[in-house]
Order: C-alpha cells, then structure tokens, then sequence
C-alpha cells in the first residue's frame, strides 16, 4: 500500500498528442483528485480521450498542459518505480512466451527496475487469478478471459500501487466479462489498489466504480463526477438488478445522450 | 479426412506422374534425349554415383555458405536500419537500387573479381538470398503492435531489451519464411555462378549434359540439385520448429 494519501491529482490538464509542431488538444480542463484506494471508473464515446488520459497517468504519453502528479510526484517517477500498473484491451501477451514466463516478463525487463520475482509471489498471484493449471500454455491457448486474467496479473505480480486498466474487458463476451468484473472487485478489496477503469459500457461503470467520470467528446471535457457509495454496500458490492443500479445507469445513459 | 489419407495422397500423386511419365511418354514419340524415362534418370545415380556425389558436394557447399553468409548479413543490416535511422535513409535506397540489378549481369562481374573458385559462387547465392531477408527481417523488426511498444515502455525497458525480447521474437516468422524461400534461391545462385565459369558443380554439370545430349545426366543433376533445395529447406523448417515452438500450439 502506497504511503500517499492521493493517487491521482490533476488540475487543469489538457491531454492529446502532438503532430509535428501543432499539437491537437483531445480533452482539456481536467482537475481530478483520487484517492488511494479508490475504484474510479471512466465512461465516455469514443474519441473523447479517455484511454488518452489514461495513457499521461501512465506516463506513457506527456501532457499538452496543466499538472498532473502521480503518488505526490511526476508520473514519470511513478512509472520507473513500478507504482503503476497497465492493463490493455486486448492484453498484449507476447505469444511466444507461456502464461508464466508472460507473468515474468517484468522480472526479465526493466534494467534495474527488474527485481527478480520469487516463485512464492508468482504462484499467489497465479492463485489470484485463478490461473493454476494453465502456467505452460501458450496464449494461442487460452481463451479471451484467461487471457486477460495473465494480462491483469502480469499488471499485479510486481505490486503497482495503481492500476490503470484501459477497457481490458471491453472485447469479451457479456457472460465473462460480468465474471472477470466480479473477480476484479474481490481482487479490488484483497489487495487494496487503486483502480483507474476505462470502459465504454455503461453497466460496467456503474457496476464497478465508487466513483463514476464522464466524459463527453467535442470537446473532451468532463461532463460528470459522481460519487456511486451511497447507492453500494461498503465494500463497493452492489447487485446488477438493484433498482438503484439500474437507475443510475438510466441516468448516466441520459447523461451521455444529451451530450453527444 | 484422415491422417493415413493426408500422407498418402501426395504420395499417390507423385507415383502417378512419375509411372505416366515412364510408360506414357515412350509412347507419345517424345525422344530419349529430350525426356529419359525415369528409371534411366535414377539409374544414373547408381552406375555413375562418384560423378554425380563431386558435382554434388561443391554445390552443396557453396549454396550453404552462401545461405549462411547471406542471411547473416541480411540479419545484421536489418537491424542496423532498424535502429539506426540516419543509415537507414542513407543505405536502404542504395540497397534497393543494388537488387533491381540482375543476378545474371552482376555474376559476370564478381567471376571477374574472384577468379573461377567457389569464392564467387558463394557472394553470387549470399546475394541472391541477402536482400528478401533483409527487407522482411527490417519489417519484422518493426512488427511490434503499439500496445506491446507501450508495455514495453511502462516497464522501462531499455533499448536492448525491447530488441531482445520484443523486436527480435516478432521478426522471427517473417525471417523464417524468407529464409525458406532462401533455401531455393540459394542453390539457384550457386548454380548461376557455375554456368558463368566452373569446371565442378551441379552447375557446370547441367552445361557440360546439355551440350554432350547426355540428359541422363542432365535430368540427374537437376534432381540432385532439387534435393539439395529441399534437404536445405526441411533443415530449415526443423530449425523454426524448434525455435518457435509454442507459438501456434
């Protein structure tokens, strides 16, 4: 767990990326504040820059303008630290690799960020994932869900204090993602991480956030940061069919609506 | 359909085409020296082994030298262009200008240079097997789909790192399948070289049959020369076996 009592804290950034010398601003005025610990989830059409924004946490792209920190410091420091973690839509196991050496992979790149993985570490986190069985496959082998199961613990294995997951569930068919979405929130409470949730599906926004942004495209902005405890349990549980959920996602659907 | 089907039709095929050529194409008035019957073909492999093996060997080693130093310098430069952009746009158009010169007029040439030996038999088949690798080794270099780049990055690998264990794996089925079509063009060139200027070789065999209308020989030394081709691409075929095993498990 992470000493920081924020995650994630921008004010006025503007997020894009640069085409030669102009640059093309995708979403701007974003001031966000996160928590540690918290489970935010992110809701917009495509195109409004969401996996962007996701992409400048991450350090994975620098911001046009504004400040952004990460654990109280620069995104860069975070990410050379190994503070945060990335899941990708489609997973991005390297198919030459086995589902173990995938899990890895952190440990056998990196420079001196590499820290050898103990096999302890491994097998607990392979336990998390429920992924005992499958270490010697390829990912030609596995399915969709497992597949993105080896992709969230290859996030997991070196302990990131955040993780940033851009829609990783957003190609599975409905009955696994619901799956994965519960285990995800068990794995939420066990480990104490702070989540940053990229999805298009409404559902799934709702269904895991305690915090819910929206964001609305030309101009990217944020439309909506809404606070979603009052209407869960504690512990973020909540059920698909509760009459609060599902008027929550009405009123986010109608939201987005007017918007676009 | 079932396994025993799949072995055997290939099987059947090439029976079928070699008894129609044996029995048939006596019939049809098609001279023995134009066409030997393939029993007189293979029974030159027999009566006359000791002529055919020392043609057999130098090409063999010729076109294997030339496949290796080919492909080994097409390796390197093409990760020299990968990573070194200034050469890249430097060399890479001089590169593409030297392959749209024909093999066949620049033989000449390297004969001129290095004499009758197996020297420029072997620079003739590097060539010809150097340049397909290297334009698909470059592009396999730079395969890697965004997102792999981005994990890459996020784990702050360094740059030999990212070669290593991304760019250099992602090349590998495209240099795989360039080094199998290498495998024929590598024997070509061998062959090329000898018909310019060799006294051994299957090369210089195919010449020497061919102006002494000994087609038994002639059709003898095309079939060895296939069979190296083909012994050179199964060599290659086991080598990617082994070496992307677990990629299409």
């Amino acid at each position: 767990m992470s000493s920081h009592a924020t995650a994630v804290d921008a004010r006025g950034l503007q997020v894009g990326y640069r085409n030669g010398r102009d640059a093309v601003t995708i979403l701007s005025d974003v001031d966000l504040t996160v928590p540690t610990g918290e489970f935010l989830t992110i809701l917009g059409p495509s195109g409004c820059g969401k996996s962007t924004l996701l992409r400048v946490i991450a350090n994975l792209l620098d911001p046009l303008g504004g400040q952004i920190s990460v654990l109280g410091g620069a995104p860069e420091v975070a990410r050379r630290s190994r503070k945060t973690g990335f899941v990708f839509q489609d997973a991005t196991l390297l198919p030459w690799r086995s589902v173990l050496q995938n899990i890895r992979l952190p440990a056998v790149v990196g420079g001196h960020q590499a820290q050898p993985l103990s096999d302890s570490r491994v097998a607990e986190i392979i336990d998390l994932l429920g992924l005992s069985g499958l270490e010697d496959r390829y990912p030609s082998q596995l399915s969709g869900g497992q597949r993105q199961r080896v992709a969230i613990a290859r996030a997991l294995v070196d302990e990131p204090d955040i993780l940033l997951m851009d829609e990783p569930f957003g190609a599975l068919d409905e009955i696994t993602r619901d799956r994965l979405n519960d285990e995800l929130l068990s794995i939420w409470r066990d480990t104490g991480k702070t989540i940053l949730f990229v999805t298009h599906s409404i559902e799934e926004a709702v269904y895991l956030g305690q915090r819910i942004m929206v964001l609305g495209a030309n101009p990217g902005r944020i439309l909506n940061l809404q606070d979603l405890r009052a209407i869960k349990t504690e512990t973020n549980a909540c059920k698909r069919e509760d009459p609060a959920i599902v008027a929550e996602i009405a009123a986010q659907r109608e939201l987005l609506a007017r918007a676009s | 359909m079932s396994r025993t089907t799949t072995i055997l039709a290939p099987i059947f095929g090439a029976v079928s085409i070699l008894a129609a050529w044996q029995f048939l194409l006596p019939l049809s008035g098609v001279p023995a020296y134009i066409a030997p019957t393939p029993t007189k073909i293979f029974s030159v492999f027999f009566t006359q082994s000791d002529l055919i093996l020392s043609n057999f060997v130098p090409t063999a080693t010729e076109a294997l030298a030339g496949f290796f130093f080919g492909n080994l310098a097409a390796v390197f430069f093409a990760i020299l262009f990968a990573y070194a952009k200034f050469v890249r746009m430097a060399y890479f158009p001089v590169v593409l200008f030297f392959n749209t010169i024909p093999i066949l007029a620049l033989s000449p040439i390297i004969i001129l240079i290095f004499g009758l030996g197996m020297t420029p038999k072997i620079i003739i088949a590097a060539i010809i097997c150097f340049f397909p690798t290297l334009v698909n080794m470059l592009r396999g270099l730079q395969s890697a789909t965004a997102n792999e780049e981005e994990l890459f990055r996020m784990l702050s690998a360094t740059r030999f790192e990212t070669f290593l264990r991304l760019h250099l794996p992602r090349s590998l089925p495209m240099l795989f399948s360039s080094l199998r079509i290498a495998t024929a063009t590598a024997v070509i060139g061998a062959i090329v070289g000898e018909w310019i200027g060799a006294d051994k070789g299957l090369g210089a065999l195919i010449i020497q049959a061919t102006f002494n209308y000994q087609s038994d020989k002639l059709y003898a030394a095309i079939v060895a020369s296939s069979s190296l081709s083909i012994a050179l691409f199964a060599m290659v075929a086991l080598a990617e076996r082994w070496v992307m095993r677990g990629w299409s498990k």
